[in-house]
């Protein structure tokens, strides 16, 4: 079965961007609340279909988020809800991890994002309303980025352009940021309500989605940010993450606490194209893979991780 | 929008404050993207002039007295949403007269160039009749004088009330025992002296009775308006009480319905997220963990805010949260601790550990080619095999295999649960060789960059065969990091389009 149980809650499943049967999961004890927190590192069995742990690191407490360096194929970078951001090198055993350790947000780290352009920097995005970019090889951050009024959930590099991001944040605006400029570029106020999550489209550069707690997710184009694109109904409930797909224009992936995972197209009348329930508990996690595809992951509170191809059952063995 | 970038004037090309580590790559980047995609950068950025009808309205929105006695960045952030830019929202900052920089300066405010808004406020603060001794402002006497000069009139008739009083009492009595003595004293009789003595005492004695009377009378009465009060406290408390019952029984009767409902199959779910208490609950920044970081302090700024969110949806229900979720959170706000925690070291054994060397050289992504990837036939591992319907995301599947049991799908689309019938997707095929899957897959970016190191020398593009050099130089000596993967990127994107075309 393509479904890997762990100890833990799921929190985030990362693919890794060189090797294709490669993925890391970030789990929380006791839903993150209150406890310990997981990494794991699995592989895909290339035999059958199956899902086997590689190496796990145990952190002191929930692990938010996990992301790739796009530099380096073992090192991954986890966000921990102690507000410290840890690197981790999966080439070296668990009593020699984490080879570095950042304590520098003042609340949860609940996001961390790899540039994938420039491939020498990432970004974390904190409750403390602030976002801060780091280098791998130095001490401190570089920058910290503070204009939210209220939690920062998610920070995303943008796909073409090295130094502009977004982000997404409770205070129910999407912020456009540029390194190089003081502050932010553009404020959208995207929702009504808080806003928990954004990605970027990989083929049209100006063009990104938002999810939020009012159940919908939107689609945005900078050039005319007065209005969406696109507004996608169709979840239950808030939705937690979405994703534009590395193969497809047009394709988006989403996950929501009404414990479905969501394929849209947004340039379609009907724009829900598929949908996936397999979890039975809310579906927090969701990536695609950029080395195969149509190879989909998600991951909830119900302690799973699957994975599967679009189009397949992600519980069919 | 094309008009859009044409009317972007050069001046906003980047970079003007040069990122500290990038100015290379800067350069780099405008070299080899060219003019066109440095027009596009400034598309992240605001360019529509500033509307003034807008400007209008967050002036009148800041200069309302409530919200100037609220924190500048929530004010900054309620103009944020309502879609006001940067610049507009410094502009009307600036406009807007008095910003007061804490919110105790309202009463020192009043001493401004307006005269609106002191007298409104003014005639709010004022108690009732002011004490005589007060002093008003000059600039605001002439404003008041009839006022003051109604209340003074009040209170000297009342003082010549009471001195007239006072003078009848006791003034009078005194001139009239004055006036008997004179009269008396050819009688010289020391006992009418005495007389008025004791008549004055007796007056005392009357008026001082009268008025602990008074006083008596007073207490009387403020001592059964104390008793009225408490008996309402009571009937008020035992109200409470009884609200605080009739609550407690709602809060189980929805439980149960909350219950009942997770259980049951076939009710038509039209859930929808109350925005309040599911922000509270879900993210949990306000409950989680009372000793983190030492920010107890935001802890209840925190409560509050999840507790004072913008107006919440129209029908509201709460997403319905594992019962072990509602159990841990019971727990945690009862003060108590989860038992599964563990004590963990999670510091980095060695801080200095070096950074390892990276194996392979980072692949170039889809999109980078510009336009999406083409369809490939289904070979390799299971996970890299498709669906020959793919294309159609195969709703239909999951539908049909789901037991229905949590299917709100399938009463919407029950043409899709018709095409599955007809159609059964195939059984993947199975893998005959599976090391020599993995053995195409895995190794292939390295021994192609062997390859090619090897095949350099006969190689036609010297430039390709440089860049190539370049790369695995990278990659063996570990990464510098910064400087070198800038200047190189350019050179390996391109040359990963050929690793990257073959590897496909």
């Amino acid at each position: 079965m393509p479904m890997f149980k762990a100890p833990f809650n799921g929190y985030s499943v990362k693919f890794s961007p060189f090797y294709e049967s490669r993925l890391a999961v970030a789990t929380a004890q006791n839903f993150g609340i209150l406890g310990n927190g997981r990494i794991h590192v699995l592989e895909l069995s290339p035999g059958g279909p199956g899902v086997t742990e590689s190496i796990a690191f145990d952190t002191a407490d929930a692990v938010y988020d996990v992301c790739w360096s796009e530099s380096h194929d073992s090192v991954l970078i986890a966000a921990i809800g102690d507000g410290s951001v840890k690197i981790y090198d999966t080439a070296l055993p668990p009593p020699s991890n984490p080879i570095r350790s950042f304590q520098e947000h003042a609340r949860e780290v609940h996001s961390v994002d790899y540039n994938p352009t420039r491939r020498d920097s990432f970004l974390t995005a904190s409750w403390d309303d602030t976002m801060k970019l780091w280098a791998m090889d130095r001490p401190a951050s570089i920058r910290t980025f503070k204009e939210h009024a209220y939690c920062v959930y998610q920070a995303v590099w943008n796909p073409k352009h090295g130094d502009i991001f977004a982000s997404a944040s409770g205070d129910c605006t999407l912020r456009i940021w540029d390194v190089r400029e003081p502050g932010s570029t553009m404020i959208i106020p995207a929702h009504d309500f808080e806003i928990l999550s954004c990605d970027w489209n990989k083929y049209d550069d100006c063009v990104l989605a938002t999810s939020s707690v009012d159940k919908t997710i939107k689609v945005w184009d900078v050039r005319s940010y007065r209005a969406p694109l696109a507004v996608l109904n169709g979840h239950g409930y808030a939705v937690r993450k979405v994703k534009f797909s590395p193969h497809r224009r047009n394709l988006i992936a989403s996950c929501s606490y009404d414990m479905t995972v969501c394929l849209w197209d947004y340039m379609v009348e009907d724009a829900l194209v598929g949908r996936y329930d397999h979890h039975t508990e809310f579906a927090v996690g969701i990536d695609m893979s950029v080395l195969v595809e149509g190879l989909m992951a998600s991951t909830g509170w119900d302690e799973l991780v699957y994975v599967w191809q679009q189009g397949m059952d992600p519980r069919a063995s | 929008m094309a008009t859009h970038q044409q009317t972007q004037p050069p001046s906003d090309f980047p970079p003007s404050p040069p990122h500290e580590n990038s100015s290379i790559s800067e350069a780099a980047n405008e070299v080899q993207q060219g003019s066109e995609t440095a027009k596009l950068e400034s598309v992240f950025k605001n360019s529509e002039p500033i509307r003034e009808d807008q400007i209008q309205n967050a002036i009148k929105f800041l200069s309302h007295p409530r919200v100037r006695g609220s924190p500048v960045i929530h004010r900054r952030s309620f103009l944020e949403r309502k879609g006001l830019t940067k610049e507009e929202i410094d502009e009307a900052f600036r406009r807007v007269p008095d910003p007061p920089p804490s919110p105790q300066t309202t009463v020192t405010s009043q001493e401004a160039v307006s005269n609106v808004q002191p007298q409104g406020q003014m005639q709010a603060m004022q108690p009732a009749p002011p004490p005589v001794v007060m002093i008003p402002p000059p600039s605001l006497l002439s404003r008041f004088r009839w006022y003051h000069a109604l209340l003074a009139v009040g209170v000297l008739a009342a003082s010549g009330a009471g001195t007239a009083v006072f003078v009848k009492r006791s003034l009078i009595p005194r001139l009239k025992s004055w006036v008997r003595k004179i009269m008396s004293e050819e009688e010289s009789d020391p006992l009418e002296k005495a007389d008025a003595k004791p008549g004055l005492a007796e007056e005392a004695v009357a008026a001082a009775k009268a008025a602990s009377a008074a006083a008596s009378d007073v207490a009387r009465v403020s001592q059964e308006m104390m008793k009225a009060k408490s008996e309402e406290r009571k009937n008020f408390e035992e109200l409470m009480q009884l609200l605080g019952v009739q609550v407690q029984e709602m809060k189980s009767l929805s439980n149960n319905i909350r219950y009942l409902e997770r259980n049951s199959n076939n009710l038509p779910k039209v859930y929808s997220a109350n925005q309040e208490v599911y922000s509270g609950l879900a993210k949990t920044p306000a409950e989680r963990r009372p000793y983190a970081n030492g920010s107890n302090v935001d802890y209840d700024t925190r409560s509050a805010r999840s507790t004072s969110p913008p107006a919440p949806p129209a029908d509201s229900s709460q997403p319905p949260h594992p019962k072990s979720y509602m159990d841990i959170m019971s727990m945690i706000q009862r003060g108590e601790k989860p038992s599964n925690i563990r004590e963990i070291n999670d510091m980095p054994p060695n801080p200095n550990q070096q950074l390892p060397n990276p194996r392979i050289a980072p692949k170039a992504k889809p999109w980078d080619y510009g336009q999406p990837p083409q369809d490939e036939s289904s070979n390799g591992p299971w996970w890299q095999q498709k669906n020959p319907r793919s294309a159609d995301f195969g709703y239909e599947t999951t539908t049909a295999r789901s037991i229905g049991i949590r299917n709100e799908t399938s009463t919407t689309e029950p043409a899709a649960i018709q095409k599955q019938r007809s159609w059964v997707p195939p059984q993947p095929p199975p893998v005959v060789m599976p090391e020599a899957a993995e053995a195409i897959r895995r190794p292939k970016p390295q021994a192609k960059i062997d390859q090619e190191v090897v095949a350099a020398a006969s190689d036609d593009q010297p430039g390709v065969s440089d860049e190539l050099q370049k790369v695995t130089k990278f990659s063996e000596s570990g990464g510098d990091g910064s400087g070198r993967l800038e200047i190189t990127e350019i050179q390996e994107e391109s040359q990963h389009q050929h690793i990257g075309q073959e590897g496909n």
